[in-house]
């Protein structure tokens, strides 16, 4: 044979640990910037990645990708899809464009951590093609907004986003900025790898294009996917990992990390991806409820796959599952509510055929969140428009940074869980938010959240012009509902019909 | 109140759309993109006194090398994901038509043992080198001011995985009909206690643990990666061609390719911040301070190619007309 086989040199690629001579393994792997803990080099050896790329196999398999994903892209220019579709759809294309990109490149950063400061080989190359992912999903994710630009102001948020201020923003890279970009390696691979790339991007990249491809959007949908195949490879960073830290006895912190993440990630995906896959992407399209995606790919094959490394299922998991009964409703109320500091248009999707979808996936909506739209819904029909906006701010999550949210009904309570530390006073959702904090509290005690900001005097003036000021947010990209209130109409309709 | 001026939707991204001329598709994806620069007391999100926060403070955001506007670098190269993966997997293909052929032609066999005992010395444990390089580079990419400076370090650190990874392949392969010279097993022994490797071990070990991101640039790019790719891609590739070993010459010759290309951005990047009075001086202390051990680095490693006529001295005079060409 004239060539050899890829596992035939794969090894030799991998087996680049040295003794430094000049240097103490302390000094070339510092502990806080690798995560080694107290792990010496020689341990990291065995690490075995299941997936196993080459260079050579890396730039022409991504290079194969890319022509598919821009071909897609390019076929389907004419068709206008996005002009003919749901407003309910262009919001999930603008939240999802607005939330991502950046973040993803940020990723790469995260990737790079690893590549240096990884002590198993094999982890610094998985990384460093890692790292290319992350750049690709940046770009990918910024190429195909841009041209959506000069149709709508709002696609501008696509790569503005993350130089702002604005609310949702600060609860993202609060949790991106946590679990990416702040920790050593180890904790890189277990919290973003494992613990978020291994469960919640399958949420956003395939539940998303699988409903992306009910609506039609087909270069959307496409891309999306790609990109999944890019995370399912590097997200086998963290498996590997964890075998050596339980190896090594260091399970008990292998497994808080993997909690605090799964946690943080659950509470920013029941708002981004929990109100897109519920609300925005129109009823008739959508191809499963949040809920049934969460128990799909979290509580089943993620709660698998923490079992077969040898983890515990998190302590919170009885409550997260619980909270799947409610989470997305409560963020999209928030979302339409406060629909003037969103940098899309939220679609209240309340229609009879929204009411009786969301009544058969979550038995007793119409009594809980479906009382509260019934308010809202009297009032447009009245044309009390001015009574469906909001007065006050959002009490805001000292960790998550989302609302601090309740369910309302019969049994409506707000439950709040307030923390002195330091003579200060913090607020969180929940038990998991509140724990996460006490893990680690010097890691965000000095963070301010909006509403901190909002009481220090830092935004002024203090109404909702000085936070949408602050919020970098101006009339032609502030929102309002989706479709321009014409479902109101559509009630008032079925209404007199049901009354003649 | 004044009439709210309702904002209009824009050609391309607002940052960008201040310019009379239409974007490249490079600077719509690869411009302002990382967003640890936006608060100077607080890179990232979380508590300003964090480690990571001080790290990046301390690193970056304080480092002798300034400029007030990192964005405004371009890569001259204007490589964005997709090109590259088109650009490299060229390459390979290439590369491995290479390996494929000469493979054919049982070139191995026709090489002397005593040849082979020097590949076994000052070659094949270069992948520890290399590796070296990737993650010196994969640092340049955390630690950059601006995404279109981290997207070069981190086509450079992919680069050097790539030489990494031709270097491991011709390992196995020569291991295959040399049977009883280490190939593949000794590598590390001479990479941590053989005199050729010493100089450039130091070297890189130091590197790696340059925390300051100016002068961890100004270290890899402008002395450490020059010295390494005169003396241990070219003349090596010299001493292949002297040997019988056309292989050899060929692979380092495409290898020398992806290193031109990062003296491309890294002079881009030297030009850019003369703009600013005292980053040339700090530049010059750094060169003035690596420079000796990358001179002792070529001098070890070149010791050990007697056959190739005043290796170190051309070696050390090629980086020299490197940095000559910054017009520091
Ligand atoms: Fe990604
Ligand atoms: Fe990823």
């Amino acid at each position: 044979m004239a060539l050899l086989g890829r596992l035939d040199w794969y090894n030799l690629a991998r087996t680049t640990n040295w003794t430094p001579g000049s240097v103490t393994e302390d000094e070339l792997f510092p502990p806080d910037m690798s995560g080694s803990m107290g792990i010496p080099l020689s341990k990291w050896e065995s690490y075995d990645e299941p997936y196993k790329q080459t260079y050579p196999e890396y730039v022409k398999v991504q290079r194969e990708k890319d022509a598919g994903a821009y071909s897609v892209k390019a076929a389907l220019e004419r068709s206008e899809i996005y002009e003919k579709a749901d407003p309910g759809w262009q919001s999930v294309l603008k939240l999802h464009y607005g939330a991502f990109p950046r973040a993803e490149y940020s990723a790469s950063t995260a990737e790079a951590r690893m590549a240096r400061f990884g002590k198993a080989p094999g982890m610094r190359n998985m990384a460093t093609m890692g790292m290319l992912d992350e750049m690709r999903h940046a770009q990918l994710q910024l190429y195909f907004p841009h041209e959506l630009c000069p149709k709508d102001r709002q696609f501008d948020w696509a790569h503005k986003s993350y130089d702002t201020n604005h609310w949702a923003v600060v609860a993202a890279r609060h949790l991106f900025d946590d679990m990416m970009v702040t920790r050593g390696a180890s904790e890189v691979a277990l919290g973003l790898t494992f613990a978020f790339e291994t469960g919640f991007t399958n949420m956003q990249f395939l539940g998303l294009a699988a409903d992306a491809a009910e609506v039609g959007d087909w270069s959307f949908s496409n891309m999306i996917s790609s990109i999944q195949t890019d995370e399912s490879r590097h997200a086998q960073i963290g498996g590997p990992l964890v075998a050596i830290l339980l190896e090594n006895g260091r399970k008990e912190e292998a497994q808080r990390i993997v909690d605090m993440m799964i946690w943080r990630a659950w509470k920013l995906f029941s708002a981004v991806t929990g109100a897109a896959m519920d609300y925005f992407t129109p009823v008739a399209d959508r191809k499963m409820s949040f809920k049934e995606f969460m128990l799909e790919w979290i509580v089943s094959q993620f709660e698998r796959a923490l079992m077969d490394l040898g983890l515990d299922k998190p302590w919170y998991w009885d409550q997260l599952v619980a909270d799947l009964d409610h989470a997305s409703h409560a963020m999209q109320m928030g979302f339409w509510f406060w629909r003037p500091i969103m940098w899309w248009n939220t679609p209240a999707g309340v229609t009879a055929e929204d009411r009786a979808w969301l009544e058969e996936k979550y038995p007793g909506w119409s009594e809980s969140f479906g009382t509260v739209w019934d308010v809202i819904t009297d009032n447009l029909l009245e044309g009390k428009k001015e009574l469906t906006y909001p007065e006050t701010l959002p009490m805001l999550c000292n960790m998550c940074q989302l609302p601090i949210a309740s369910v309302p009904g019969p049994a409506w309570k707000v439950r709040d869980f307030p923390l002195e530390y330091k003579g200060r006073s913090y607020h969180f959702c929940s038990e998991g938010c509140q724990w996460c904090f006490e893990q680690e509290p010097e890691r965000y005690a000095g963070h301010l959240s909006l509403i901190d900001r909002f009481l220090a005097g830092h935004i002024q003036p203090p109404n909702l012009e000085g936070a949408l000021n602050y919020m970098s947010l101006a009339p032609g990209e502030i929102g309002d509902d989706a479709h321009n209130y014409a479902w109101v109409e559509k009630v008032r309709a079925a209404r007199q019909k049901a009354a003649a | 109140m004044s009439e709210v001026e309702v904002l209009k939707p824009l050609k391309t991204w607002s940052h960008l759309a201040k310019r009379r001329r239409k974007p490249s598709e490079y600077e719509v994806v690869s411009t302002n993109l990382l967003y640890n620069t936006r608060d100077a007391n607080a890179p990232y999100d979380l508590d300003p006194d964090l480690a990571m926060n001080r790290w990046y403070k301390q690193y970056r955001n304080s480092s002798p090398l300034q400029h007030d506007d990192w964005n405004a670098f371009r890569d001259p190269d204007e490589l964005v994901y997709r090109t590259y993966n088109m650009l490299q997997d060229g390459q390979e293909t290439y590369v491995f038509g290479l390996f494929n052929q000469f493979n054919e032609r049982e070139h191995d066999k026709g090489l002397e043992p005593r040849w082979v005992g020097t590949l076994a010395r000052i070659y094949t444990p270069g992948r520890y080198l290399f590796h070296a390089l990737q993650m010196a580079s994969a640092y340049l990419q955390q630690m950059s001011p601006a995404s279109t400076i981290t997207n070069c370090a981190a086509f450079q650190a992919a680069d050097s995985m790539r030489w990494l990874s031709h270097t491991a392949y011709r390992t196995k392969e020569l291991s295959l009909t040399f049977t009883s010279k280490g190939l593949g097993e000794d590598e590390r022994k001479y990479w941590e206690d053989d005199a050729a490797w010493q100089g450039f071990r130091v070297l890189m070990e130091q590197v790696l643990t340059t925390w300051d991101w100016g002068e961890a640039f100004v270290a890899l790019n402008l002395v450490a990666k020059p010295a390494i790719e005169e003396a241990v891609l070219r003349k090596l590739g010299e001493a292949g061609r002297h040997n019988g070993d056309t292989l050899l010459g060929m692979l380092t010759d495409s290898q020398l390719l992806d290193a031109a290309r990062h003296r491309r951005w890294a002079t881009a990047l030297v030009k850019m911040t003369l703009e600013k009075s005292g980053n040339a001086e700090a530049i010059k202390q750094w060169i003035a301070k690596w420079e000796p051990l990358a001179d002792q680095a070529i001098d070890a490693f070149c010791a050990a190619m007697p056959e190739v006529p005043n290796a170190a001295a051309d070696a050390k005079s090629a980086t020299r007309d490197f940095r000559r060409s910054l017009m520091l």
